[in-house]
């Protein structure tokens, strides 16, 4: 516990502006994560709870406005080390109310500001893999280029011959079959499969010291799936990589995580070790345990081949209500807890050690 | 690679050849007799005229004289200009350059132009900057070139006093470089493309900049040109000349007459006034070559840019 965590967001808060509905929309609205050395964090909730949103925002990597407005990424590799350091002298909130009725935002400087506090940090010490590996790798140029790119860019190695043989050094790593031949391929000869572990071998070329993977094996089929979860888990060991996982897809989290972290309408509603979290049984968030409800288990796939989902609506972060987020949807609230929970957000209640939860049913008092 | 142009080649020789043929035809066919001055514009018989040509030895169909003509081309010689009794090519040489270089030029200073403002909006869409250029941009556009020409002929001869009007032939002349640039650079902004041109290329940029490869680029801390600039700015830029090659052309003639720019346009004017049909065959063939070479030019960027095209 003396150790710091190598990444931690503090009261992060990502909007965009809806000009269809004249509203922010708040994607992230106020997360606090940590993420431990050598650990891997899962991060799951439903479609746009903000987890992307959330880890794009860590590494700057939101470009549409307004964008991260306030919070604090720290980034502990040898010194702690602040992202959004100097960020907020570029943006001007008006409150009424304690909610925030308009946001003035330098965008050009803030871009400026982010893209040299990250310097070396984003691509270099935190690099990232991304769903649809076929879209993320540039068309244009040979597999093995874009991964020499990495290699020249954050290692030592400098010269074009060394960074060749070391992108054939991943490539063999995250075993693609035949490195040599795949080395001078374009994308479009590669599977999506195939293009996976390219992304995941470009990310690994810089040597970072945490990789975040954002629905790694969505949209790839199953066998393959289960491909790629074998490979991260083989790479993670052997690498003791830090990781951050997001995934809807609770077998993968289960199998990778040693935590997870439960979003909820833009901020955390739950976090824990994988086992407690996942546990049915155990105490729990109201939200987690209908997630897990609803997750496919052989015996709760329909004869439609639907699967049950949450009751009710994901929360459109614009009107949030003033109580607590899942109120809406919550099948929990009791006497008890009414009353607060339509009034007052719950904060995220230790319950025991490393374990927190946002609920009032959690509440100390 | 090497198989995609030499088709192109293939392509490029089809499309001279019927351009040739087609205008060949149509002067054919046109009143008035070509061989009038050959045979000393007397009036002759069927007959006789016959005899005259087999005389001057040329063929007396349509489709022979069109064959040695041809056959004249491929080594070279593209006749002799009837006006002036100098070999065309000579007579076309000079100001076909200079009509190159008003074309090329002003697609150099229209690009030149574009491109960063096309960039700076798409990447910094609300900044002043960006306001600014596009305001510029259609205001070009909108102006007539004749209109604008002019403007700039007063300016610089009778506001600044540089040179005379109508002196663009003394090279000699102190500021002559600064007068032949003036064409250029009106061609290239006041062509009325600019702003269709902006737009194309900012839409094109914004586009690829939202692409999931310039991000993981972004994310990766590689510089996002450095992978966006061929989707981004070459593929539209050599687009753009292929496309506009043929209004610049167009556009050059009318600059030419306001400056009085002894380019092409004005040979082809003076050759169609004079019925001098060497001169208008090969005028014609050299402006289907200059449209020609900006396709072409699209079409060897996008198989160099394109590794599927590249592999077939
Ligand atoms: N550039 C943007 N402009 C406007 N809204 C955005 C933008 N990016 C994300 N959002 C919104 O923010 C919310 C959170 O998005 P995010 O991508 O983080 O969700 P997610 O939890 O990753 O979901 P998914 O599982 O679908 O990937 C969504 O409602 C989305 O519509
Ligand atoms: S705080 Fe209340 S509404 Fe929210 S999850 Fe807990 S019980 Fe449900
Ligand atoms: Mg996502």
């Amino acid at each position: 516990m003396s150790t710091p965590p190598l990444l931690r967001i503090e009261d992060l808060r990502t909007y965009f502006y809806s000009r269809v509905k004249h509203a922010f929309v708040r994607s992230v609205d106020g997360v606090d994560l940590e993420v431990v050395r050598g650990e891997t964090l899962g991060i799951v909730g439903e479609s746009g709870s903000g987890k992307s949103v959330t880890m794009l925002s860590a590494v700057g990597l939101v470009t549409a406005g307004p964008g991260v407005i306030t919070g604090k990424v720290t980034f502990h590799d040898e010194a702690p080390q602040d992202l959004l350091q100097g960020l907020d002298s570029n943006v001007k909130i008006e409150r009424r109310d304690g909610r925030i009725m308009h946001i003035t935002k330098d965008n050009q400087a803030w871009q400026k500001q982010a893209n040299l506090n990250l310097r070396g940090v984003r691509g270099g010490k935190i690099s990232m893999i991304f769903q649809n590996p076929r879209a993320a790798l540039n068309p244009f140029e040979t597999v093995g280029h874009q991964i020499a790119e990495s290699v020249r860019l954050h290692t030592g190695m400098k010269s074009a011959a060394q960074a060749k043989e070391r992108a054939l050094y991943w490539l063999d790593q995250v075993r693609i079959d035949s490195p040599r031949l795949r080395y001078d391929n374009h994308p479009y000869g590669l599977s999506g499969g195939m293009s996976q572990r390219a992304m995941i071998a470009m990310a690994l070329a810089a040597e970072p010291r945490m990789l975040i993977a954002d629905e790694p094996t969505t949209g790839l089929d199953a066998t393959i799936q289960a491909r790629i979860v074998d490979l991260l888990d083989d790479l993670k060991t052997r690498l003791g990589m830090t990781m951050v996982l997001i995934s809807h897809d609770i077998g993968v989290i289960s199998r990778l995580s040693n935590r997870i972290a439960v979003m909820y309408g833009g901020r955390v509603m739950e976090t824990g070790p994988t086992a407690e979290v996942l546990d049915e049984h155990a105490n729990g968030h109201p939200y987690t345990r209908a997630l897990l409800a609803s997750t496919p288990r052989r015996e709760n796939v329909t004869a439609t081949g639907r699967l049950p989902a949450i009751e009710g609506e994901v929360l459109d972060t614009i009107n949030v209500p003033c109580g607590c987020r899942f109120r809406a949807r919550c099948q929990r609230v009791n006497d008890t807890v009414r009353t607060r929970c339509e009034t007052r957000e719950p904060e995220l209640f230790e319950i025991a050690q490393g374990r927190r939860i946002r609920c009032w049913l959690y509440s100390p008092q | 690679m090497a198989s995609v142009l030499s088709q192109e080649l293939v392509t490029t020789a089809a499309l001279l050849l019927g351009v040739s043929l087609v205008v060949f035809l149509i002067l054919y066919l046109a009143p008035g007799d070509p061989f009038a001055a050959l045979l000393g514009g007397r009036n002759l018989s069927g007959a006789e005229r016959d005899a005259a040509f087999e005389a001057l030895g040329i063929p007396k169909t349509w489709y022979g004289q069109y064959l040695t003509w041809i056959a004249h081309v491929l080594q070279g010689d593209f006749g002799i200009s009837m006006r002036s009794g100098q070999p065309v090519v000579r007579e076309i040489f000079s100001s076909g350059m200079k009509t190159l270089f008003l074309t090329v030029g002003s697609l150099i200073v229209t690009l030149a132009v574009a491109v960063p403002i096309a960039a700076y909006s798409a990447v910094q869409p609300s900044s002043l900057r960006a306001r600014a250029g596009t305001l510029l941009v259609y205001l070009f556009s909108a102006l007539p070139t004749f209109w604008l020409g002019y403007m700039l002929i007063y300016f610089f001869t009778r506001k600044l006093g540089l040179f005379p009007i109508l002196s663009a032939t003394d090279e000699t002349q102190e500021y002559g470089w600064l007068y032949a640039l003036l064409p250029v650079v009106l061609l290239g902004l006041g062509n009325g493309a600019l702003s269709e041109i902006v737009r194309y290329l900012r839409e094109e940029i914004s586009r690829v900049m939202s692409e999931e490869y310039v991000r993981t680029a972004r994310a990766k801390g590689a510089s996002i040109w450095r992978h966006a600039y061929k989707e981004a700015l070459l593929l539209p830029v050599s687009q753009i000349i292929a496309a506009k090659m043929p209004f610049v052309l167009g556009g050059a003639i009318i600059v030419e007459q306001v400056f009085n720019w002894p380019g092409l346009g004005r040979v082809a004017w003076q050759a169609a006034q004079d019925r001098d049909y060497p001169v208008i065959m090969a005028v014609t063939l050299l402006a289907a070559i200059v449209v020609r070479l900006g396709s072409f030019l699209h079409r060897t960027v996008y198989v160099a840019v394109n590794p599927r095209a590249s592999q077939q």
